[in-house]
Protein backbone atom coordinates (compact mmCIF):
# COMPACT_ATOMS: atom_id res chain seq x y z
CA UNK A 1 0.00 0.00 0.00
CA UNK A 2 1.28 3.37 -0.95
CA UNK A 3 1.60 4.80 2.62
CA UNK A 4 3.19 8.12 1.08
CA UNK A 5 0.48 9.21 -0.20
CA UNK A 6 -2.02 11.76 2.14
CA UNK A 7 -5.19 10.47 3.86
CA UNK A 8 -8.24 11.61 2.66
CA UNK A 9 -10.78 9.86 4.85
CA UNK A 10 -9.43 7.57 7.82
CA UNK A 11 -12.08 5.21 9.58
CA UNK A 12 -10.86 3.58 12.58
CA UNK A 13 -12.88 0.62 14.71
CA UNK A 14 -15.93 1.69 13.30
CA UNK A 15 -19.31 -0.22 14.83
CA UNK A 16 -22.37 0.95 13.73
CA UNK A 17 -25.45 -0.82 15.18
CA UNK A 18 -29.89 -0.12 14.23
CA UNK A 19 -31.99 -0.78 16.50
CA UNK A 20 -34.60 -2.43 14.56
CA UNK A 21 -38.55 -3.38 15.79
CA UNK A 22 -39.11 -7.06 15.14
CA UNK A 23 -42.86 -7.98 14.20
CA UNK A 24 -43.40 -11.71 15.11
CA UNK A 25 -46.06 -13.59 13.97
CA UNK A 26 -48.31 -13.73 16.27
CA UNK A 27 -52.28 -15.24 16.03
CA UNK A 28 -54.68 -15.33 18.36
CA UNK A 29 -53.64 -18.82 19.72
CA UNK A 30 -50.10 -17.34 20.54
CA UNK A 31 -51.60 -14.92 22.78
CA UNK A 32 -53.27 -16.96 24.66
CA UNK A 33 -50.93 -19.15 25.15
CA UNK A 34 -47.64 -16.36 26.19
CA UNK A 35 -49.96 -14.27 27.97
CA UNK A 36 -49.02 -11.55 25.53
CA UNK A 37 -47.30 -10.60 22.29
CA UNK A 38 -44.79 -7.89 23.36
CA UNK A 39 -42.83 -5.70 21.10
CA UNK A 40 -39.41 -6.97 20.18
CA UNK A 41 -36.29 -4.88 19.64
CA UNK A 42 -33.23 -6.79 18.25
CA UNK A 43 -30.09 -4.94 17.81
CA UNK A 44 -27.92 -5.10 14.60
CA UNK A 45 -24.76 -5.32 14.22
CA UNK A 46 -23.85 -3.19 10.78
CA UNK A 47 -20.17 -2.41 11.30
CA UNK A 48 -18.02 -4.79 13.67
CA UNK A 49 -15.37 -2.90 14.17
CA UNK A 50 -13.73 -1.46 10.42
CA UNK A 51 -10.36 0.21 9.64
CA UNK A 52 -9.85 1.50 6.50
CA UNK A 53 -7.86 4.32 4.88
CA UNK A 54 -8.88 6.29 1.89
CA UNK A 55 -5.42 8.06 0.52
CA UNK A 56 -5.08 10.74 -2.00
CA UNK A 57 -6.03 9.52 -6.02
CA UNK A 58 -7.14 6.21 -5.60
CA UNK A 59 -10.55 4.80 -6.32
CA UNK A 60 -11.66 1.74 -3.85
CA UNK A 61 -13.86 -1.07 -4.33
CA UNK A 62 -15.94 -2.53 -1.67
CA UNK A 63 -17.52 -5.81 -2.19
CA UNK A 64 -19.37 -7.88 0.08
CA UNK A 65 -22.16 -9.94 0.24
CA UNK A 66 -25.71 -8.32 0.92
CA UNK A 67 -26.33 -7.40 3.68
CA UNK A 68 -22.74 -7.32 4.92
CA UNK A 69 -22.35 -3.62 5.56
CA UNK A 70 -21.45 -1.67 2.26
CA UNK A 71 -24.02 0.70 2.31
CA UNK A 72 -23.72 1.34 5.93
CA UNK A 73 -19.88 2.09 5.63
CA UNK A 74 -20.67 4.66 2.88
CA UNK A 75 -23.37 6.48 5.05
CA UNK A 76 -21.23 6.62 8.32
CA UNK A 77 -18.40 8.05 5.84
CA UNK A 78 -20.63 11.14 4.87
CA UNK A 79 -21.37 11.50 8.92
CA UNK A 80 -24.91 10.65 8.47
CA UNK A 81 -24.80 7.98 10.60
CA UNK A 82 -24.17 8.01 14.40
CA UNK A 83 -21.13 5.70 15.26
CA UNK A 84 -21.59 2.64 18.25
CA UNK A 85 -17.97 3.93 19.08
CA UNK A 86 -14.74 4.31 17.00
CA UNK A 87 -13.90 7.39 14.89
CA UNK A 88 -14.35 8.58 11.32
CA UNK A 89 -12.12 11.67 10.38
CA UNK A 90 -11.71 13.26 7.12
CA UNK A 91 -10.08 16.55 5.33
CA UNK A 92 -13.00 17.12 3.33
CA UNK A 93 -16.63 15.62 4.00
CA UNK A 94 -17.55 12.71 1.43
CA UNK A 95 -20.57 12.91 -0.90
CA UNK A 96 -22.87 10.46 -1.39
CA UNK A 97 -23.60 10.14 -5.19
CA UNK A 98 -27.59 9.65 -4.67
CA UNK A 99 -29.67 12.55 -5.75
CA UNK A 100 -31.87 10.33 -7.05
CA UNK A 101 -34.31 11.11 -4.04
CA UNK A 102 -34.30 14.26 -4.01
CA UNK A 103 -35.61 14.65 -7.92
CA UNK A 104 -39.49 14.65 -8.86
CA UNK A 105 -40.33 13.04 -12.27
CA UNK A 106 -43.16 14.85 -12.58
CA UNK A 107 -40.78 17.70 -13.64
CA UNK A 108 -39.00 17.64 -16.71
CA UNK A 109 -35.02 16.54 -16.98
CA UNK A 110 -34.25 20.49 -16.78
CA UNK A 111 -36.37 20.93 -13.54
CA UNK A 112 -34.77 18.57 -12.31
CA UNK A 113 -31.32 19.28 -13.30
CA UNK A 114 -31.65 22.87 -10.47
CA UNK A 115 -33.42 20.79 -7.99
CA UNK A 116 -30.72 17.85 -7.61
CA UNK A 117 -27.95 20.88 -7.95
CA UNK A 118 -30.14 22.45 -5.27
CA UNK A 119 -30.15 19.59 -3.03
CA UNK A 120 -26.50 19.10 -3.43
CA UNK A 121 -25.85 22.33 -2.10
CA UNK A 122 -25.44 24.61 -5.47
CA UNK A 123 -27.22 28.04 -5.63
CA UNK A 124 -29.66 28.59 -8.18
CA UNK A 125 -27.32 31.09 -10.48
CA UNK A 126 -24.37 28.67 -10.31
CA UNK A 127 -26.57 25.50 -11.73
CA UNK A 128 -28.03 27.74 -14.43
CA UNK A 129 -24.27 28.34 -15.62
CA UNK A 130 -23.68 24.40 -15.46
CA UNK A 131 -26.95 23.50 -16.41
CA UNK A 132 -25.57 23.08 -20.13
CA UNK A 133 -22.28 21.19 -19.31
CA UNK A 134 -24.99 18.91 -17.07
CA UNK A 135 -27.29 18.42 -19.77
CA UNK A 136 -24.47 17.18 -22.53
CA UNK A 137 -22.78 15.00 -20.05
CA UNK A 138 -26.12 13.43 -19.49
CA UNK A 139 -26.23 13.07 -23.36
CA UNK A 140 -30.05 14.03 -22.91
CA UNK A 141 -30.63 17.20 -24.60
CA UNK A 142 -33.66 16.25 -27.15
CA UNK A 143 -35.64 14.74 -24.02
CA UNK A 144 -34.31 17.12 -21.57
CA UNK A 145 -37.62 19.48 -21.44
CA UNK A 146 -39.88 15.83 -21.09
CA UNK A 147 -40.86 14.71 -17.74
CA UNK A 148 -38.84 12.70 -16.21
CA UNK A 149 -41.21 9.74 -15.48
CA UNK A 150 -40.83 9.49 -19.23
CA UNK A 151 -37.55 8.78 -19.17
CA UNK A 152 -36.07 5.01 -19.49
CA UNK A 153 -34.15 3.72 -16.23
CA UNK A 154 -30.91 4.04 -18.33
CA UNK A 155 -31.39 7.65 -19.24
CA UNK A 156 -32.77 8.77 -15.89
CA UNK A 157 -29.54 6.66 -14.23
CA UNK A 158 -27.32 9.13 -16.79
CA UNK A 159 -28.96 12.17 -15.33
CA UNK A 160 -28.59 11.52 -12.16
CA UNK A 161 -25.18 10.69 -12.61
CA UNK A 162 -24.29 13.68 -14.67
CA UNK A 163 -26.05 16.40 -12.05
CA UNK A 164 -24.79 14.25 -8.95
CA UNK A 165 -21.18 14.75 -10.26
CA UNK A 166 -21.88 18.24 -11.44
CA UNK A 167 -19.08 19.53 -8.60
CA UNK A 168 -16.24 17.17 -8.14
CA UNK A 169 -15.82 16.50 -4.88
CA UNK A 170 -12.50 15.45 -3.32
CA UNK A 171 -14.24 12.35 -2.26
CA UNK A 172 -16.83 10.73 -4.06
CA UNK A 173 -18.77 7.31 -2.91
CA UNK A 174 -21.05 5.86 -5.27
CA UNK A 175 -23.25 2.90 -4.71
CA UNK A 176 -23.92 0.71 -7.32
CA UNK A 177 -24.30 3.53 -9.88
CA UNK A 178 -22.47 2.96 -12.59
CA UNK A 179 -24.09 -0.29 -13.84
CA UNK A 180 -26.49 1.91 -15.98
CA UNK A 181 -26.33 3.37 -19.12
CA UNK A 182 -24.94 2.12 -22.57
CA UNK A 183 -21.34 1.41 -22.96
CA UNK A 184 -20.73 5.08 -24.45
CA UNK A 185 -22.28 7.14 -20.93
CA UNK A 186 -19.86 4.02 -19.00
CA UNK A 187 -16.65 5.25 -20.71
CA UNK A 188 -17.73 8.84 -20.06
CA UNK A 189 -18.32 8.12 -16.06
CA UNK A 190 -14.93 6.15 -16.26
CA UNK A 191 -13.19 10.11 -17.45
CA UNK A 192 -15.12 11.25 -14.86
CA UNK A 193 -13.97 9.12 -11.76
CA UNK A 194 -10.11 9.44 -13.48
CA UNK A 195 -10.44 13.49 -13.13
CA UNK A 196 -11.90 13.22 -9.09
CA UNK A 197 -8.36 11.12 -9.22
CA UNK A 198 -6.41 12.86 -10.73
CA UNK A 199 -7.69 16.05 -8.63
CA UNK A 200 -6.06 14.28 -5.88
CA UNK A 201 -9.58 13.18 -4.46
CA UNK A 202 -10.83 9.65 -3.54
CA UNK A 203 -13.25 7.63 -4.86
CA UNK A 204 -15.17 4.30 -3.27
CA UNK A 205 -16.75 2.27 -5.23
CA UNK A 206 -19.56 -0.71 -3.89
CA UNK A 207 -20.19 -2.96 -6.32
CA UNK A 208 -21.24 -6.41 -7.41
CA UNK A 209 -19.92 -6.88 -10.71
CA UNK A 210 -16.14 -7.61 -10.65
CA UNK A 211 -15.63 -6.14 -14.27
CA UNK A 212 -16.60 -2.75 -12.90
CA UNK A 213 -13.44 -3.65 -9.60
CA UNK A 214 -11.01 -4.14 -13.09
CA UNK A 215 -12.02 -1.13 -14.94
CA UNK A 216 -12.14 1.33 -12.02
CA UNK A 217 -9.98 0.40 -9.01
CA UNK A 218 -6.66 0.92 -7.89
CA UNK A 219 -7.67 -1.06 -4.38
CA UNK A 220 -10.62 -3.52 -3.07
CA UNK A 221 -11.73 -4.22 0.78
CA UNK A 222 -13.89 -7.27 1.36
CA UNK A 223 -16.62 -6.79 4.34
CA UNK A 224 -18.30 -9.70 5.54
CA UNK A 225 -21.19 -9.27 8.28
CA UNK A 226 -19.57 -5.76 9.13
CA UNK A 227 -16.21 -6.97 9.25
CA UNK A 228 -13.49 -6.40 7.05
CA UNK A 229 -11.96 -9.17 5.60
CA UNK A 230 -9.16 -8.30 3.45
CA UNK A 231 -7.69 -5.03 2.00
CA UNK A 232 -5.49 -4.87 -0.64
CA UNK A 233 -5.02 -5.77 -4.30
CA UNK A 234 -7.52 -6.02 -6.62
CA UNK A 235 -6.33 -9.52 -8.12
CA UNK A 236 -5.70 -10.76 -4.95
CA UNK A 237 -8.67 -10.27 -2.74
CA UNK A 238 -11.57 -10.51 -5.54
CA UNK A 239 -9.87 -13.84 -5.81
CA UNK A 240 -10.64 -14.73 -2.19
CA UNK A 241 -14.21 -12.97 -2.28
CA UNK A 242 -14.77 -15.54 -5.25
CA UNK A 243 -13.19 -18.69 -3.70
CA UNK A 244 -15.36 -17.85 -0.59
CA UNK A 245 -18.45 -17.79 -2.48
CA UNK A 246 -18.46 -20.52 -4.37
CA UNK A 247 -17.26 -22.46 -1.76
CA UNK A 248 -21.11 -22.18 -0.16
CA UNK B 1 0.58 8.19 11.80
CA UNK B 2 2.33 10.84 9.66
CA UNK B 3 2.12 14.59 10.67
CA UNK B 4 0.09 15.52 6.91
CA UNK B 5 -2.91 14.00 8.85
CA UNK B 6 -3.59 17.53 11.09
CA UNK B 7 -6.35 18.85 8.32
CA UNK B 8 -8.45 15.88 9.20
CA UNK B 9 -11.89 16.70 11.41
CA UNK B 10 -14.40 14.52 12.42
CA UNK B 11 -17.14 13.98 10.04
CA UNK B 12 -19.73 12.14 12.82
CA UNK B 13 -19.91 15.73 14.82
CA UNK B 14 -22.54 18.05 13.56
CA UNK B 15 -21.11 22.22 12.58
CA UNK B 16 -21.46 24.61 15.52
CA UNK B 17 -24.28 26.97 15.61
CA UNK B 18 -23.38 29.67 13.76
CA UNK B 19 -21.85 27.64 10.87
CA UNK B 20 -24.97 25.50 10.27
CA UNK B 21 -26.90 28.65 10.31
CA UNK B 22 -24.56 30.18 7.84
CA UNK B 23 -24.73 26.87 5.53
CA UNK B 24 -28.44 26.96 5.89
CA UNK B 25 -28.31 30.67 4.48
CA UNK B 26 -25.97 29.81 1.71
CA UNK B 27 -28.26 27.10 0.80
CA UNK B 28 -31.42 29.56 0.70
CA UNK B 29 -32.37 28.67 -2.95
CA UNK B 30 -33.21 25.18 -2.03
CA UNK B 31 -35.78 26.23 0.53
CA UNK B 32 -37.47 28.77 -2.05
CA UNK B 33 -37.08 27.21 -5.79
CA UNK B 34 -37.65 23.41 -4.53
CA UNK B 35 -41.59 24.24 -3.19
CA UNK B 36 -41.79 26.57 -5.85
CA UNK B 37 -40.77 24.19 -8.55
CA UNK B 38 -43.35 21.70 -6.37
CA UNK B 39 -46.17 24.13 -6.40
CA UNK B 40 -45.91 23.59 -10.13
CA UNK B 41 -46.16 20.31 -10.49
CA UNK B 42 -49.05 19.58 -7.83
CA UNK B 43 -51.60 20.67 -10.64
CA UNK B 44 -49.78 19.66 -13.86
CA UNK B 45 -52.31 17.82 -16.26
CA UNK B 46 -55.32 19.44 -14.68
CA UNK B 47 -57.44 21.29 -16.91
CA UNK B 48 -57.39 24.39 -14.80
CA UNK B 49 -53.61 24.46 -14.08
CA UNK B 50 -52.21 26.83 -12.09
CA UNK B 51 -55.55 28.90 -11.47
CA UNK B 52 -56.08 25.89 -9.17
CA UNK B 53 -54.25 28.28 -6.33
CA UNK B 54 -56.92 30.74 -6.83
CA UNK B 55 -60.05 28.07 -7.66
CA UNK B 56 -59.15 25.94 -4.19
CA UNK B 57 -59.17 29.22 -1.46
CA UNK B 58 -62.72 30.34 -3.52
CA UNK B 59 -64.43 27.10 -3.08
CA UNK B 60 -63.42 26.24 0.03
CA UNK B 61 -64.72 29.92 1.34
CA UNK B 62 -67.85 28.93 -0.87
CA UNK B 63 -69.20 25.85 0.85
CA UNK B 64 -68.40 27.73 4.38
CA UNK B 65 -70.56 30.66 3.24
CA UNK B 66 -73.05 28.47 1.55
CA UNK B 67 -73.54 26.08 4.94
CA UNK B 68 -73.01 28.76 7.79
CA UNK B 69 -74.05 31.68 6.25
CA UNK B 70 -76.96 30.41 4.18
CA UNK B 71 -78.11 27.21 5.35
CA UNK B 72 -77.49 27.57 9.29
CA UNK B 73 -76.91 31.03 10.05
CA UNK B 74 -73.85 31.66 12.39
CA UNK B 75 -73.61 35.16 11.67
CA UNK B 76 -75.00 36.56 14.39
CA UNK B 77 -73.14 39.95 15.75
CA UNK B 78 -71.29 40.62 12.02
CA UNK B 79 -71.86 43.04 9.56
CA UNK B 80 -69.81 41.68 6.95
CA UNK B 81 -70.13 37.78 6.93
CA UNK B 82 -68.51 36.93 3.64
CA UNK B 83 -65.87 39.56 4.48
CA UNK B 84 -64.99 38.14 7.98
CA UNK B 85 -65.30 34.30 6.59
CA UNK B 86 -63.12 34.57 4.14
CA UNK B 87 -60.67 36.40 6.02
CA UNK B 88 -60.75 33.59 8.99
CA UNK B 89 -60.67 30.61 6.27
CA UNK B 90 -58.31 32.34 4.43
CA UNK B 91 -55.40 32.65 7.33
CA UNK B 92 -56.70 29.50 9.35
CA UNK B 93 -56.20 27.50 6.80
CA UNK B 94 -52.60 28.59 5.84
CA UNK B 95 -51.38 27.56 9.41
CA UNK B 96 -52.97 24.59 8.91
CA UNK B 97 -51.42 23.76 5.66
CA UNK B 98 -47.90 24.29 6.73
CA UNK B 99 -48.19 22.71 10.15
CA UNK B 100 -49.29 19.61 8.21
CA UNK B 101 -46.35 19.90 5.64
CA UNK B 102 -44.17 20.51 7.98
CA UNK B 103 -45.05 17.45 9.75
CA UNK B 104 -44.55 14.94 6.99
CA UNK B 105 -41.44 17.20 5.74
CA UNK B 106 -38.68 15.07 7.18
CA UNK B 107 -40.32 11.34 6.94
CA UNK B 108 -41.20 12.48 3.41
CA UNK B 109 -37.31 13.28 2.65
CA UNK B 110 -35.82 10.37 4.22
CA UNK B 111 -34.16 9.28 1.11
CA UNK B 112 -32.40 13.11 0.55
CA UNK B 113 -31.42 13.24 4.29
CA UNK B 114 -29.83 9.67 4.05
CA UNK B 115 -27.91 10.12 1.50
CA UNK B 116 -26.94 14.28 1.48
CA UNK B 117 -25.49 16.25 4.14
CA UNK B 118 -27.29 19.75 4.65
CA UNK B 119 -28.91 21.70 7.59
CA UNK B 120 -32.34 19.74 7.65
CA UNK B 121 -34.00 23.19 8.52
CA UNK B 122 -34.40 24.05 5.30
CA UNK B 123 -37.11 21.17 5.06
CA UNK B 124 -39.60 22.94 7.57
CA UNK B 125 -38.43 26.16 6.08
CA UNK B 126 -39.38 24.64 2.39
CA UNK B 127 -42.87 23.58 3.09
CA UNK B 128 -43.54 26.92 4.81
CA UNK B 129 -42.57 28.72 2.07
CA UNK B 130 -44.27 26.65 -0.29
CA UNK B 131 -47.31 26.84 1.49
CA UNK B 132 -47.11 30.95 2.29
CA UNK B 133 -46.33 31.24 -1.52
CA UNK B 134 -49.65 29.35 -2.26
CA UNK B 135 -51.23 31.40 0.28
CA UNK B 136 -50.91 34.83 -1.57
CA UNK B 137 -53.51 34.05 -4.23
CA UNK B 138 -56.01 33.36 -1.62
CA UNK B 139 -55.30 36.47 0.12
CA UNK B 140 -55.47 38.93 -2.94
CA UNK B 141 -59.21 36.66 -3.34
CA UNK B 142 -60.17 37.81 0.06
CA UNK B 143 -58.81 40.97 -0.05
CA UNK B 144 -60.96 41.49 -3.58
CA UNK B 145 -63.95 39.80 -1.41
CA UNK B 146 -63.56 42.28 1.41
CA UNK B 147 -63.70 45.08 -1.41
CA UNK B 148 -66.93 43.86 -3.46
CA UNK B 149 -68.74 43.55 -0.10
CA UNK B 150 -68.47 47.04 0.54
CA UNK B 151 -65.32 47.73 3.09
CA UNK B 152 -63.15 51.07 1.86
CA UNK B 153 -58.98 50.33 1.46
CA UNK B 154 -57.68 52.59 4.58
CA UNK B 155 -54.38 53.47 6.00
CA UNK B 156 -55.49 50.65 8.62
CA UNK B 157 -54.97 47.88 6.20
CA UNK B 158 -51.32 48.38 6.08
CA UNK B 159 -51.08 47.00 9.71
CA UNK B 160 -52.25 43.95 8.24
CA UNK B 161 -48.69 43.31 6.78
CA UNK B 162 -47.68 43.52 10.70
CA UNK B 163 -50.07 41.45 11.27
CA UNK B 164 -48.90 38.45 8.45
CA UNK B 165 -45.52 38.91 9.75
CA UNK B 166 -46.68 37.61 12.79
CA UNK B 167 -48.38 35.00 11.32
CA UNK B 168 -45.36 34.05 9.57
CA UNK B 169 -43.30 33.77 12.48
CA UNK B 170 -45.52 31.73 14.55
CA UNK B 171 -45.93 29.59 11.49
CA UNK B 172 -41.83 29.26 11.06
CA UNK B 173 -41.87 28.27 14.77
CA UNK B 174 -44.81 25.70 15.06
CA UNK B 175 -43.25 24.21 11.68
CA UNK B 176 -40.46 23.77 13.51
CA UNK B 177 -41.59 22.23 16.43
CA UNK B 178 -44.12 19.98 14.30
CA UNK B 179 -40.99 19.01 12.07
CA UNK B 180 -39.35 17.84 14.65
CA UNK B 181 -41.96 15.59 16.78
CA UNK B 182 -43.46 14.60 13.47
CA UNK B 183 -39.90 13.22 12.78
CA UNK B 184 -39.92 10.98 15.29
CA UNK B 185 -43.76 10.37 16.12
CA UNK B 186 -45.42 9.11 12.96
CA UNK B 187 -48.53 8.85 15.17
CA UNK B 188 -48.60 13.06 14.95
CA UNK B 189 -50.42 12.44 11.13
CA UNK B 190 -53.08 11.45 12.85
CA UNK B 191 -53.61 13.73 15.42
CA UNK B 192 -53.13 17.20 13.63
CA UNK B 193 -56.61 16.57 11.71
CA UNK B 194 -58.02 16.60 15.21
CA UNK B 195 -56.25 19.18 16.81
CA UNK B 196 -57.01 21.49 13.67
CA UNK B 197 -60.58 20.59 13.83
CA UNK B 198 -60.69 21.89 17.44
CA UNK B 199 -58.47 25.09 17.20
CA UNK B 200 -60.84 25.51 14.06
CA UNK B 201 -63.72 26.11 16.51
CA UNK B 202 -61.56 27.96 19.17
CA UNK B 203 -60.74 30.82 16.91
CA UNK B 204 -63.85 31.76 15.84
CA UNK B 205 -63.57 31.10 11.64
CA UNK B 206 -67.03 30.96 11.50
CA UNK B 207 -68.57 32.41 14.05
CA UNK B 208 -68.03 35.75 16.15
CA UNK B 209 -66.89 34.38 19.69
CA UNK B 210 -67.52 38.25 20.68
CA UNK B 211 -71.37 37.61 19.87
CA UNK B 212 -71.39 34.57 21.90
CA UNK B 213 -68.72 34.68 24.50
CA UNK B 214 -69.73 37.44 27.12
CA UNK B 215 -67.87 36.95 29.86
CA UNK B 216 -64.70 38.55 30.10
CA UNK B 217 -62.32 35.87 31.78
CA UNK B 218 -63.38 33.27 29.02
CA UNK B 219 -61.98 36.03 26.60
CA UNK B 220 -59.38 35.90 28.01
CA UNK B 221 -59.06 32.23 27.59
CA UNK B 222 -59.78 32.97 24.05
CA UNK B 223 -56.47 35.06 23.41
CA UNK B 224 -54.55 31.91 24.51
CA UNK B 225 -55.16 30.67 21.26
CA UNK B 226 -52.50 32.22 18.31
CA UNK B 227 -55.09 31.53 15.87
CA UNK B 228 -57.79 33.60 17.14
CA UNK B 229 -55.05 36.65 18.38
CA UNK B 230 -53.75 36.11 14.36
CA UNK B 231 -57.26 35.93 12.98
CA UNK B 232 -58.81 38.42 14.86
CA UNK B 233 -56.46 41.27 14.63
CA UNK B 234 -56.55 40.69 11.08
CA UNK B 235 -60.46 41.32 10.51
CA UNK B 236 -59.89 44.40 12.72
CA UNK B 237 -57.33 46.06 9.89
CA UNK B 238 -59.82 45.02 7.10
CA UNK B 239 -63.37 45.03 8.81
CA UNK B 240 -62.90 47.34 11.47
CA UNK B 241 -63.72 44.21 13.61
CA UNK B 242 -63.34 44.55 17.25
CA UNK B 243 -59.66 43.82 19.10
CA UNK B 244 -58.67 44.31 22.54
CA UNK B 245 -55.23 44.44 24.13
CA UNK B 246 -55.32 40.52 25.68
CA UNK B 247 -55.51 39.43 21.82
CA UNK B 248 -52.56 41.81 20.65
CA UNK B 249 -50.31 41.03 23.55
CA UNK B 250 -51.42 36.96 22.50
CA UNK B 251 -50.42 37.38 19.12
CA UNK B 252 -47.06 38.78 19.66
CA UNK B 253 -45.96 36.48 22.44
CA UNK B 254 -46.55 33.63 20.39
CA UNK B 255 -44.66 35.07 17.63
CA UNK B 256 -41.89 35.91 19.38
CA UNK B 257 -41.37 32.72 21.35
CA UNK B 258 -42.22 30.43 18.98
CA UNK B 259 -39.52 30.31 16.59
CA UNK B 260 -37.03 31.15 19.24
CA UNK B 261 -37.94 27.79 20.78
CA UNK B 262 -38.89 26.37 17.68
CA UNK B 263 -35.05 26.77 16.01
CA UNK B 264 -33.76 25.49 19.45
CA UNK B 265 -35.31 22.54 19.93
CA UNK B 266 -34.89 21.34 15.82
CA UNK B 267 -31.47 22.30 16.26
CA UNK B 268 -30.44 20.00 19.04
CA UNK B 269 -31.56 16.93 17.60
CA UNK B 270 -30.91 17.98 13.40
CA UNK B 271 -28.24 15.13 12.89
CA UNK B 272 -30.35 12.46 14.19
CA UNK B 273 -33.26 13.15 12.10
CA UNK B 274 -34.11 10.53 10.38
CA UNK B 275 -31.20 8.13 11.45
Amino acid sequence: MASNTAVTVRVDEAHVYYRVYEDPAAGIKKLFSEGRTRRRFRTIRALRGVSLELRESETLGLIGANGSGKTTLLSAMTGLLPLESGSILGRSRPSLLGVSSALRPALSGRRNILIGGLALGFTKSEIETRADEIIDFSGLRDAIDRPMRTYSSGMRARLQFAIATARIPDVLLIDEALTVGDEDFRRRSAERINEIRSAAGSVVLVTHIMAEIDRYCDRVAWLDEGILKAVGEPGEVVGAYLASTAAC
Amino acid sequence: MSGRDQRLFDLTQPPPPAAYLREAWRRRDFAIQVPAQDLRAQNMGTALGQLWHLANPALLVGVYFLIFGVVIDTSRGVENFLGFLIVGVVLFHLTQRVVVDAAVCISRNLGLIRSVQFPRILLPVAALNGQTAAFVPALALALVAVIVTGELPSLRWLALLGVLAAQFLFNLGAALLVARIGANVADLRQLLPHLFRLLFYASGVIFSVDAFVTSEAWRRVFALNPLYDVITCARWCLLGEPVDGWVVAGMLAWCLVLPVAGFLVFRRSDQRLGA
